[in-house]
């Protein structure tokens, strides 16, 4: 529904001129909006243009890339043939789904249930609990490096998915995330569930949680997005290239393609894409979590 | 309705994970979940050859897996620079390292320092048939520690000039066997790059500069060495850097970029090569491991030694890849016997590492005939003799800070960013901070 | 002893200590071993010399490491960086992101497409967004450097010059991360009731007072968490420097997490490189405890 007249004058009007000021008002508020919408698409289009050209670059021979324009004189698709006989992609494929969903299900997992006991339970350290969890939020990675090495060293974990996934379980955001949508969440129904003879756990599972969808979501889909794409950690913590993960796998053949830009083009086309095809995939439930998250009050 | 979608989310996402397990094999994901630990039978090789060195390595390690089918060859190849230093040091500090692994000579002193490395005595190194005097003697004498051998060299690899033998020609820069006619003193390495830039139109030479701290240091360190200049003594503790010396290249190389235009003075590495593989440029300075670049890109090139720009006693930056044996815990003498004969075997194949534009530093096969009619990687064999590598110190060596704090002074320079003084005082500056530090290792 | 709980529980809150420690432990359990002990160790290790080629902790140097750092040059000019990039992005990452939902609130049929556009960059890896803008920055060949010239003017070295190197990294994030908070303010857009918009402009408002009145103070509590959230990720930035510059152009982009990763993993120099990082720490916890006292005025029940 569009907005209604502005500038409206101060006195009284006739049924005519009211009419006129609102015939003008509607015309001028769709040129307003056609306009934004004209800025708009013109900035949509142009943040799709880095990916655009990579896609562009990525179908063209190697040879055509050293003097690029947008169009396409001999369209392939070698380089991507020749990065998937290479092999190792498809390994690094699979190390990144399992060590990225395993991650998911613990994050949700572990972070609501603490979320749980941090929003509905009443305990004395409840509030030193909740600050202990913040600090982790800044903690920077880079220093727990090589404590983490030495750790997971001992136990001879290195070298294997669970030196990915388990450093990345502890998300401490997603604790808060879920605390605030907990939080929104009436206590009554708590209540209700403890009358009729509940423990903590029954309605942690069957009643609170559900109702956290957005939030479960969020969760789930940036715990997946960010184990996906952590570099410095799995670069220095896998050696064998059959389980590196999709990033630390380019980071290794990055400097080996050379001028071959289209070979190079397509490695980041072809590490995209799994993450692409999960968005597009789950677009919805993606935005209703970020949406769900941070804002309630 | 939200319930019925989440159930169908998770079943999507169930289906993409079981494609995506069974699509990869079992076999990695087994890897991934499991760490079982050295065996009796594996040798796991490091190497951080990539692009057509890696093709060649490649070759190398199928050779070995030939001759010696009851052995399990696992390579792994990581990316050059620094994760792979680190990962080869947490590792061997983490009792997992790999049996053999590569290293730059420049760092491996490092490593041996920290008690890395395993020492090799001559008397097992024997019993492989390698001795002192079958390798280059100045790689040989550069990688001892305290007259203790650490590493076994397999070659030198200079820094060289390329050039466009079709450019050359027009330019009248070949003699009468289509050989580039020797390029000396800073004049006549001017009045070359002038004519190549005439026919070419836009560049005489090129070489990398942005992101790249590397090719301006060993550009910067060949004309250096050149004068007779040093930088680092004492182990790097004391920095005798000559600031006369220095700023006699700087203002040289300069003079090429900013000043007279004969070489473009922002370029990254990948474009310094696509200038060249185009024919925007007659010459191109770069470590002649790019040969198989070229060779690629199917253009009339030769390759030959960095002219002696500034007179004096010949000298080229070169640095030597070697094959180090990590110190482990379980080492023995069958262990010892398995890493050394891989050493062997790759030695043994040296003609198709020298291939790769790399100085064989095995001997028998570097002063064989096979080598001298291997053109043009012999055109440059003398560079092995006149090798400068990086001063010793914890902090030098290949992709290390040394290069980062040089080059990155260099490049500022040489793309007109920084003056030679101000380059020098930099360096000064940055080198004396790190003399000064007490080394990790 | 259940009156006894009964009779309590109007005066303090009791009784939940174990259930919670149950519901608490899955999480800090590995917290603790991956996030907390690490980051504990890495204090302890700041105090010694500590080696990456060595095992242990070698030997002790007291607050050396510390003095060493905040005397560094080194050390200061890549705090210099971070903060300087943080300036660079965080306004048009804000502004822009903002504006961009307010045009994208009006059309209702077409959201989905802008939704798409902007935050398809944001769940690619670093490294992909890396190689791809390497590519456009490359000199000569690169997209960026033949607009330039086709529009006439000269190629800026993007990537080369030291006062543009940050400004080209900056570029390339705010592409990469401004989906996140379109989307964030987006949705905060839609929680704001129409009935608002048409009571004011019954009133007289026209579009600008209506953003000006309504729309930025309701957007509050959503700008307060984009702002600070935004801040931190841009102080820990890393993977932009270490993959297209590693720091360069004679170090001008070299934020201080590289310059820890630059310490502590090219030169092995752990414990000294846990200094570093321990004293930005305290920069980045300064940062959020000024922002969690901001937003504590604003929801007491916080």
């Amino acid at each position: 529904m569009a907005t209604l007249a502005y500038d409206v004058p101060k006195r009284e009007l006739t049924i005519a001129e009211a009419q006129r000021y609102a015939a003008s008002a509607d015309r001028r508020t769709r040129i307003f909006n056609r306009c934004c919408m004209g800025v708009l698409i013109a900035f949509a289009l142009l943040w799709l243009v880095p990916l655009a050209w990579a896609v562009d670059t990525a179908l063209k021979p190697n040879g055509e890339t050293t003097n690029p324009t947008w169009a396409i004189d001999n369209p392939t698709l070698a380089s991507f043939r020749t990065l998937l006989a290479e092999g190792d992609i498809v390994n690094w494929y699979a190390a990144s789904f399992i060590t990225s969903a395993v991650v998911a299900v613990g994050t949700v997992f572990t972070a609501s249930l603490a979320a749980y006991a941090l929003s509905r339970l009443r305990f004395r350290f409840r509030w030193l609990a909740f600050w202990f969890i913040l600090i982790g939020i800044m903690i920077p990675s880079q220093v727990l490096i090589v404590p983490r090495f030495r750790e997971l060293g001992s136990v001879n974990l290195l070298n294997t998915y669970w030196a990915v996934i388990l450093p990345q379980i502890p998300i401490a955001i997603a604790v808060f995330v879920f605390k605030q949508f907990f939080d929104g969440i009436p206590k009554d129904l708590d209540e209700a569930a403890r009358i009729d003879g509940a423990g903590f756990f029954r309605t942690y599972r069957q009643i609170v949680l559900p109702l956290a969808r957005p939030a479960v979501s969020a969760v789930a889909i940036f715990s997946f997005v960010w184990t996906w794409n952590d570099l410095l950690w799995p670069l220095l913590a896998l050696s064998n290239p059959k389980i590196m993960t999709i990033p630390v796998g380019l980071a290794t053949v990055q400097g080996t393609y050379g001028i071959r830009y289209a070979d190079t083009m397509a490695s980041a086309i072809l590490g995209a894409l799994p993450l692409v095809l999960v968005f597009l995939l789950f677009q919805r439930r993606i935005v209703e979590g970020i949406a769900g998250t941070g804002l309630k009050g | 309705m939200n319930n019925a979608l989440t159930r169908r989310d998770l079943l999507r996402a169930t289906l993409l994970g079981t494609a995506a397990l069974t699509a990869a094999g079992c076999s990695s994901v087994g890897a991934g979940l499991l760490d079982t630990g050295p065996d009796p039978n594996t040798l796991a090789y490091w190497n951080l050859f990539g692009g057509g060195d890696g093709v060649r390595m490649t070759q190398m390690e199928d050779g070995y897996r030939k001759a010696n089918p009851n052995i399990d060859l696992q390579a792994v190849t990581l990316a050059w620079g620094n994760p792979y230093y680190t990962k080869l040091a947490l590792a061997t500090v983490g009792d997992r390292p790999p049996e053999v692994a590569v290293s730059h000579l420049t760092r491996m002193k490092t490593l041996a320092a920290g008690n890395l490395l395993q020492e090799l005595h001559p008397e097992d190194l024997e019993r492989h048939g390698m001795s002192a005097e079958k390798f280059n003697q100045r790689a040989w004498e550069a990688g001892l520690v305290d007259g203790k051998i650490y590493a076994i060299p397999i070659d030198t690899h200079p820094f060289v000039l390329f050039y466009n033998t079709k450019i050359c020609e027009e330019a009248g820069l070949l003699d009468s066997a289509g050989k580039l006619k020797p390029i000396k003193g800073q004049d006549g390495f001017i009045d070359a790059l002038t004519k190549a830039k005439q026919v070419t139109g836009q560049y005489g030479a090129t070489h990398g500069i942005n992101s790249d701290t590397a090719t301006p240091w060993r550009l910067f360190q060949t004309l250096y060495a050149q004068l007779g200049g040093e930088v680092l003594a004492d182990e790097g503790t004391r920095v005798v850097l000559d600031d006369a010396k220095a700023r006699q290249v700087l203002d040289y190389l300069r003079l090429l970029t900013v000043e007279k235009g004969l070489m473009p003075g922002s370029i990254d590495y990948q474009g310094a090569i696509a200038l060249f593989a185009s024919g925007a440029s007659g010459f191109h300075l770069n470590g002649e491991w790019e040969i198989s670049t070229f060779q690629t890109a199917k253009m009339p090139f030769s390759m030959t030694l960095v002219p002696n720009v500034f007179g004096g006693d010949y000298a080229v930056q070169a640095d030597s890849h070697t094959l180090v044996l990590p110190v482990r815990p379980d080492q023995d003498r069958a262990r010892l016997d398995l890493s050394l004969g891989f050493v062997r075997s790759m030695l043994d194949q040296s003609l198709t590492w020298a291939e790769g534009g790399h100085v064989p530093a095995w001997q028998p096969f570097a002063k064989s005939a096979r080598y001298k009619k291997l053109t043009p990687q012999s055109n440059y064999a003398a560079a092995a003799d006149s090798a400068v590598y990086d001063p010793p110190g914890w902090y030098s060596g290949s992709g290390s800070n040394f290069e980062n704090v040089m080059g990155g002074a260099v490049g500022a320079v040489e793309s007109g960013g920084m003056s030679s003084d101000a380059a020098i005082a930099q360096i000064r500056s940055k080198l004396s901070h790190l003399a000064n530090t007490a080394p990790p290792v | 002893m259940t009156s006894v709980v009964a009779a309590r529980r109007e005066t303090r809150p009791s009784g939940h200590g174990r259930p919670a420690l149950l519901f608490l432990a899955p999480f800090l359990v590995l917290y603790l071993l991956f996030i907390v002990g690490p980051a504990i160790y890495g204090l302890v290790m700041s105090f010694f010399d500590t080696s990456m080629v060595s095992t242990g902790l070698g030997e002790f140097a007291g607050l050396s490491n510390y003095a060493e750092a905040l005397s560094s040059s080194d050390f200061w000019a890549a705090l210099w960086h971070t903060l300087w990039f943080t300036i660079l992005t965080t306004p048009p990452l804000i502004v822009l992101a903002l504006v961009f939902a307010l045009l994208a609130e009006r059309a209702s049929k077409a959201r989905w497409f802008f939704r798409l556009a902007f935050f398809l960059p944001y769940i690619l890896p670093s490294a992909v967004v890396a190689l791809i803008w390497i590519w456009m920055y490359t000199p000569a060949l690169g997209l960026l450097s033949r607009t330039m010239t086709a529009l006439g003017f000269s190629e800026p070295n993007w990537l080369g010059d030291p006062d543009l190197a940050m400004v080209s990294l900056a570029l390339t994030t705010v592409w990469w991360t401004l989906g996140f908070n379109f989307v964030l303010y987006l949705a905060g857009l839609q929680e704001i009731p129409r009935d608002l918009y048409e009571a004011s402009a019954i009133d007289g408002a026209g579009p600008w007072q209506q953003i000006r009145r309504i729309t930025l103070p309701l957007l509050s509590r959503t700008t307060s968490l984009v702002v600070v959230l935004q801040v931190i990720a841009s102080m820990k930035v890393f993977d932009q420097m270490y993959i297209m510059t590693q720091g360069g152009p004679n170090f001008a982009t070299r934020s201080l997490l590289q310059y820890v990763f630059d310490v502590g993993f090219t030169d092995f120099r752990t414990g000294y490189a846990a200094a570093a990082s321990t004293l930005f720490f305290l920069v980045v916890l300064a940062v959020s405890t000024a922002w969690l006292v901001m937003t504590r005025r604003q929801e007491p029940e916080l």
